[in-house]
């Protein structure tokens, strides 16, 4: 029996470009919602964290002009302020300079008395200079003395500094894990740059004792004794350099 | 240390790995297609329903079946499944007849078993990408994730090499990653609800298809006996 063929009908199929077009339009609307409805810049309150540890040093250490000119970018200052011995060193001349101009008001003097006199300007004229020289002595003493005083004050202030290294060194020595093979003395020399608060930034080993392990075993002990024992007022340095030897102390 | 971080939409896809990047491409295309699915079958689910509907009322308006089965021969590309079971289900009823000798019951069984076939062939079309919807909505939450995880791996193997670790080393990585997950519960979302949907609705049309073939049956049987 010749069955006919089963009937094969053609669906009705919706077209697949407006369902394409509408697909696009979806995504492009989530797309313009994700673009512009969401607030994807992220404000930076870092800024501020920064400037906070930063002008701290040089308030108390900075000479006077300063200030001003490393407030906007805090980065300068720390090369500005190791050099803080200097301050030592820099504050005694003042006191020469001081002095010199005194010296010669005087001697611009002596012309105009020694016009009036005629006969007797010599003697006036030693009396005078003895008088002068008397006045130079007593200068040149109160001088002296001022020297005196600074130089006491910069030994104290530098036995204040050498007594806050001693105190860091103390601290990290005891962190000290001695590698057990270790001969002989070694210097091994860290830079060390540590924040206000005594924590430690970095530490750079800028001489090997030429045994790796003792430097290593230091290196760690640094990181470890952070934050590192507080200097007195003034005393703070950014960095700092640190030397040890296996057989210190 | 101050970083900036600018989380621009496209940055953060520009930014991510190779992997991120391939996942996210993959779950866009995923996306588009399955709206593509859902569209189309929302047309072609809402035609057939308009067609049962139409088809329905002509046929209960007590028109003649002679003159609805040469209606729908004529227009045998443009009308709708149960028509189309009608037509089956009439041709070999009037096939049947035609042969001398064939009792009631056979042809009643026949015209119903060429009505079943033609339902399930419609039921067929009618589920058609069906399942690609269902697979979307399972499997690309998982796509995105694996996409996520990866990029959160990136971001922390990133942040082992640095000393100082802050949390905004590791974010932009992770928000780069997490854009693929976005990105998979989009593409997941609606094609799990669209496939709820719509399997629904075919339920409901294909017991609209059962009942009228058994309605159809007993109207045959009715003929056949007179």
């Amino acid at each position: 029996m010749a069955e006919a063929l089963a009937p094969r009908f053609e669906h009705y199929e919706p077209s697949v470009i407006p369902s394409a077009a509408l697909a696009a339009a979806v995504h492009l609307v989530l797309l313009a919602i994700l673009v512009f409805g969401v607030r994807w810049q992220s404000r930076p309150p870092e800024s501020v964290m920064v400037e906070l540890w930063q002008p701290p040093a040089p308030v108390v250490e900075a000479p006077r002009v300063e200030p001003p000119a490393s407030a906007p970018e805090p980065k300068p200052e720390p090369r500005v302020e190791p050099p803080k011995p200097d301050i030592a060193v820099k504050a005694p001349p003042p006191p020469k300079a001081v002095a010199k101009p005194e010296p010669k008001p005087r001697p611009e003097a002596k012309p105009k008395p020694p016009a009036p006199p005629r006969e007797d300007v010599q003697k006036r004229l030693r009396e005078e200079l003895a008088r002068e020289q008397l006045a130079l002595n007593v200068e040149r003493e109160r001088q002296s003395i001022k020297e005196q005083l600074q130089r006491e004050q910069t030994s104290a202030s530098a036995k204040a500094q050498a007594d806050y290294i001693a105190r860091i060194r103390v601290k990290i020595h005891g962190n000290i894990v001695m590698p057990p093979d270790i001969k002989g003395n070694p210097e091994a020399i860290f830079d060390v740059v540590q924040l206000p608060n005594g924590e430690v930034l970095s530490v750079k080993l800028r001489k090997s004792s030429g045994h790796r392990g003792y430097d290593e075993g230091v290196e760690r002990a640094i990181l470890k004794s952070s934050p590192l024992p507080k200097a007195d007022a003034g005393l703070f340095n950014r960095q700092l350099e640190l030397k040890f030897r296996p057989l210190d102390k | 240390m101050t970083v900036t971080q600018d989380l621009e939409i496209w940055t953060l896809v520009a930014n991510a790995s190779l992997v991120v990047k391939l996942v996210m491409v993959l779950l866009l295309a995923v996306s588009f297609m399955s709206w593509l699915f859902i569209f189309n079958k929302l047309f072609a689910i809402r035609t057939a329903r308009e067609q049962t509907d139409k088809f329905e009322r002509e046929f209960w308006s007590g028109n003649d079946l002679n003159a609805l089965y040469q209606g729908a021969v004529n227009n045998r590309h443009s009308i709708g499944s149960q028509e189309r079971i009608f037509e089956a289900g009439f041709r070999e009823y009037t096939k049947l007849r035609s042969q001398r000798g064939t009792d009631v019951t056979t042809m009643v069984d026949g015209a119903r078993r060429a009505m079943r076939a033609t339902y399930q062939r419609e039921m067929d079309h009618l589920e058609r990408h069906l399942a690609f919807l269902a697979s979307t909505g399972s499997v690309s939450p998982y796509v995105g994730l694996f996409g996520t995880v990866w990029g959160i791996m990136h971001a922390f193997r990133g942040l082992a090499n640095v000393q100082q670790a802050t949390l905004a080393q590791v974010a932009p990585g992770i928000a780069e990653a997490l854009v693929a997950t976005a990105i998979g519960l989009f593409a997941a979302i609606p094609a799990v609800v669209a496939y709820n949907r719509y399997s629904h609705d075919i339920d409901r049309l294909a017991i609209r298809f059962e009942s009228f073939m058994e309605e159809f049956s007993n109207i045959l049987q009715r003929q056949a006996v007179r």
